[in-house]
């Protein structure tokens, strides 16, 4: 188990190393094709009538936590949906624009969805464990992928549950349901379900709103740990873990991003006056 | 809300109703019950036989062996099981205590149950062997055992060896004149097995039982013919509790005697759990795959809601209609053009285009389908959005999405569809009755003779032997007993069946909760 003082120390070294690297990072605006894992050009999308996003052009840099900051509403679960392509479950959805990924267009008709998906891995706000054991809940994915070697699968599904610090707790009753697991470990568990297919980025969405302080540190540091081996996008309302874990932030209002920066200057030199009457409790 | 309602008195008054009419529906429920099963256990009491005198309407004195349905009491009036003067098999006679002028107890009466499924009352005298010798009745027991040794060597040797050389026999080439030596042996062999039969069946029939019957005159019932005897009147409790077990399981597993009032109802058991598999068989996928279709793939518009509309409604259909269609379009019309593809053989008798086990389930199915498809519509509606979209997000595919994770999650309602589907089939009685159900079938549906499942046989139901045994018994009172213990039966199979349902609902929801 974690010890509170310990977590909260190993946060203090990375908000330290961070602050060290903070000149290491390069301009979101001047990454090279190397440097960028999805590329967003124009991209536009409208539920029926209603325009959600609006012209939003950026590129996420590669193995970084970019965190997405705004007003409820404003469009950050939608931006986060373009990447999977999962908006498109809702029927009136209506997209333009191109998202590059690996150089593939991923808004493109010839995209196979569910590879796409399952490459890009996804943590909904609410745990959503299926009601099944812990065991088939990680492994769910795998399957999907046609993996039916059962020594091949129990070590994938350890080597998940390790990486999403839930090993540990869930070793001895890996075929107990997991609805008897807590909203973190439940929330930890959707994680190792995404992480097992070895996803090269990972979009959490609010994935701690509904967790206590611990476990929201426990997340906090697995997610600086999963950055070594995946792209990270995470939407939150809380200021304080966006400076806290994520190289960097985009603000967006009204389906518009307005400003997108590393996170040291967006939150301490913000540039446009609606991210700093935001992130200074000012608006709204 | 309520403001036509004056004042809480008012209130008081319409909880009271409301109390009230649950009440008596309890009532009228559990006086159903109780009505039935009552009735129902008559078939397997052995209540004491009295010797009752008794005067009829003419004033006639008459004498008579009687069995009181639940025990003599001073003021009865009903009917009793009785042998007479005039038949020594046992008939319903309506009787009230004040015609009777004298009654007695008689412990060496005898309840005989023959073979072909009648009854009576006698006073067993002694046993008679072959050559005229009596035997005294403590022998009986020894008797007939040996009787149903000699039985069983028969049927030992109808069923293997004759069955063995009619098989030859029938092989053999008709229309070569000359007979070959294997059939002449064969021939030979039979002719000496018949001889054989024929022996143990004289052997068999030379014990005979002497008894007296209420007019004290003797008379003899060939051994062989009995099936078992019983002394009501001298039983203990647990030869009472024996006895009716006994009833039960030959109730269970016998074929119906006497034109469906005496015997067991086994047939009719066993085809109603025939048809009902093939049923759910036909039902539980083309109910399941539909509602999935109407729910998950169907475009949401106007055609699909009429379409839902009309799935409800088809639930409200009356079922004889349903028998109306199986029998003009699916006997009739599919069933003869199948004949007429591929059993031109046999035509002009029909092989499918004839009612039979199997459209008799197709029609259940097409009955029950809206039972099935609503509650399966039910349960996908109440997967939650969320897991769906957990499990896209994984890479699975609409379908993988459906098959992994939304029919799991729906198995505890689809399960209560389908079994409600079951019960539904299991007790209706009216389509059937046009679709092959009937009162007596030779043969069974599934049986030992290749290919096993015989599809186009007629078959007996449950429900339906109900149907007939509540006309006849108007004609024939004795066939009562008998049709309130198979409703007991239908009663006790749509019980356990719900039961079923619900455990396996209630497993199914703590595994996916
Ligand atoms: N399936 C949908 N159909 C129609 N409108 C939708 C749908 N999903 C989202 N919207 C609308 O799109 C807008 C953006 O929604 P989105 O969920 O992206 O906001 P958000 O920034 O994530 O908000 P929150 O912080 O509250 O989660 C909202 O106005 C919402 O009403
Ligand atoms: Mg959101």
């Amino acid at each position: 188990m974690h010890d509170f003082e310990n977590v909260t120390n190993n946060i203090g070294d990375i908000t330290f190393m961070l602050k060290l690297f903070n000149y290491d990072k390069p301009n979101v605006y001047q990454l090279s094709d190397e440097q960028t894992a999805i590329k967003v050009n124009n991209l536009n999308l409208s539920f029926g009538e209603k325009p959600v996003l609006r012209d939003i052009n950026l590129r996420i840099p590669k193995h970084q936590i970019t965190a997405f900051i705004g007003q409820s509403g404003c469009g950050k679960s939608t931006l986060l949906g373009c990447f999977n392509r999962m908006n498109e479950l809702a029927t009136d959805c209506k997209v333009s624009g191109e998202v590059f990924i690996n150089k593939r267009n991923i808004n493109s008709k010839k995209e196979n969805v569910s590879r796409l998906r399952a490459s890009v891995g996804m943590v909904f706000q609410k745990p959503n464990p299926f009601p099944m054991n812990i065991y088939d809940n990680v492994s769910y994915g795998l399957r999907l992928q046609g993996l039916k070697e059962r020594r091949k699968m129990d070590d994938a599904v350890e080597r998940a549950l390790v990486d999403a610090a839930l090993w540990e707790e869930v070793k001895d009753r890996l075929f107990e349901p997991a609805s008897i697991l807590s909203g973190g470990q439940q929330q930890r568990l959707v994680i190792a379900r995404a992480l097992a297919l070895e996803p090269e980025i990972l979009l959490l969405d609010e994935p701690t709103s509904a967790l206590d302080p611990l476990t929201t540190l426990i997340i906090e540091e697995l997610m600086v740990e999963l950055k070594k081996r995946c792209t990270v996008i995470i939407v939150t309302h809380n200021m304080q873990q966006a400076s806290r874990v994520s190289d960097y932030t985009a603000f967006m209002h009204q389906g518009e991003v307005v400003e997108f920066s590393d996170s040291d200057t967006l939150f301490t030199m913000p540039q446009k006056k609606k991210t700093e009457d935001y992130i200074t409790g000012r608006y709204g | 809300m309520f403001k036509w309602l004056p004042a809480s008195k008012n209130h008081s008054f319409i909880v009271n109703l409301c109390a009230f009419c649950t009440t008596l529906l309890l009532l009228v429920l559990l006086s159903l019950l109780a009505f039935v099963f009552t009735k129902g256990s008559g078939y397997f009491l052995s209540p004491p036989v009295y010797q009752v005198s008794y005067k009829d309407d003419n004033g006639k004195q008459h004498i008579v062996f009687a069995q009181f349905p639940s025990g003599y009491s001073e003021n009865f009036s009903g009917r009793v099981t009785a042998s007479t003067e005039n038949t020594i098999y046992q008939a319903q006679l309506p009787l009230h205590s004040r015609q009777i002028s004298n009654i007695e107890k008689r412990s060496d009466v005898a309840n005989i149950s023959l073979i072909d499924g009648r009854k009576l009352f006698a006073v067993p005298q002694h046993i008679r062997s072959s050559k005229d010798l009596k035997v005294s009745l403590s022998e009986l027991d020894k008797y007939l055992n040996i009787i149903d040794d000699i039985r069983e060597e028969i049927d030992e040797i109808k069923q293997n060896e004759l069955t063995e050389i009619d098989k030859i026999l029938a092989s053999v080439d008709k229309s070569s004149p000359s007979i070959n030596p294997i059939q002449q042996s064969a021939l030979l062999k039979y002719q000496s097995l018949q001889k054989t039969i024929a022996e143990l069946e004289n052997k068999r029939d030379t014990f005979s039982l002497n008894m007296a019957d209420v007019k004290g005159e003797s008379i003899a019932i060939v051994l062989a013919d009995i099936h078992s005897i019983s002394f009501p009147s001298n039983m203990t409790w647990i030869g009472k509790i024996k006895h009716a077990f006994n009833l039960l399981w030959l109730f269970l597993s016998e074929n119906p005697k006497q034109s469906n009032t005496a015997g067991g109802i086994f047939p009719a058991l066993f085809g109603t759990v025939v048809m009902v598999l093939l049923m759910t068989l036909i039902v539980a996928p083309f109910g399941v795959l539909s509602a999935v279709y109407i729910h998950e793939y169907a475009p949401n518009n106007l055609l699909v809601t009429a379409m839902r509309v009309c799935i409800s409604n088809m639930a409200a259909v009356p079922a004889i209609v349903y028998g109306v269609f199986g029998l003009g379009f699916l006997v009739y019309v599919v069933g003869g053009n199948i004949d007429a593809l591929f059993f031109s053989d046999a035509l002009p008798a029909p092989t499918m285009g004839a009612p039979s086990i199997f459209w008799a389930s197709v029609t259940m199915a097409l009955l029950t389908l809206p039972v099935v498809i609503v509650a399966t519509d039910e349960g996908l509606n109440r997967v939650p959005q969320g897991l769906r979209k957990g499990s896209y997000a994984l890479g699975a595919t609409k379908s993988e999405t459906i098959w992994y994770t939304v029919l799991p999650i729906a198995s505890p309602s689809i399960i209560t569809g389908i079994i409600l589907a079951i019960a539904r089939a299991a007790g209706e009685v009216a389509p059937l009755m046009l679709l092959g159900a009937v009162r007596f079938a030779p043969q069974l549906p599934v049986d030992s003779e290749f290919p096993f499942v015989h599809l186009e046989r007629q078959f007996m139901h449950l429900g339906v032997f109900i149907y007939d045994g509540a006309f006849s018994t108007q004609i024939n009172p004795q066939g009562a007993s008998m049709m309130f213990a198979t409703c007991s039966l239908l009663l006790l199979v749509v019980l356990f069946l719900n039961i079923v349902a619900v455990t396996l609902r209630a497993r199914l929801r703590e595994r996916y909760q």
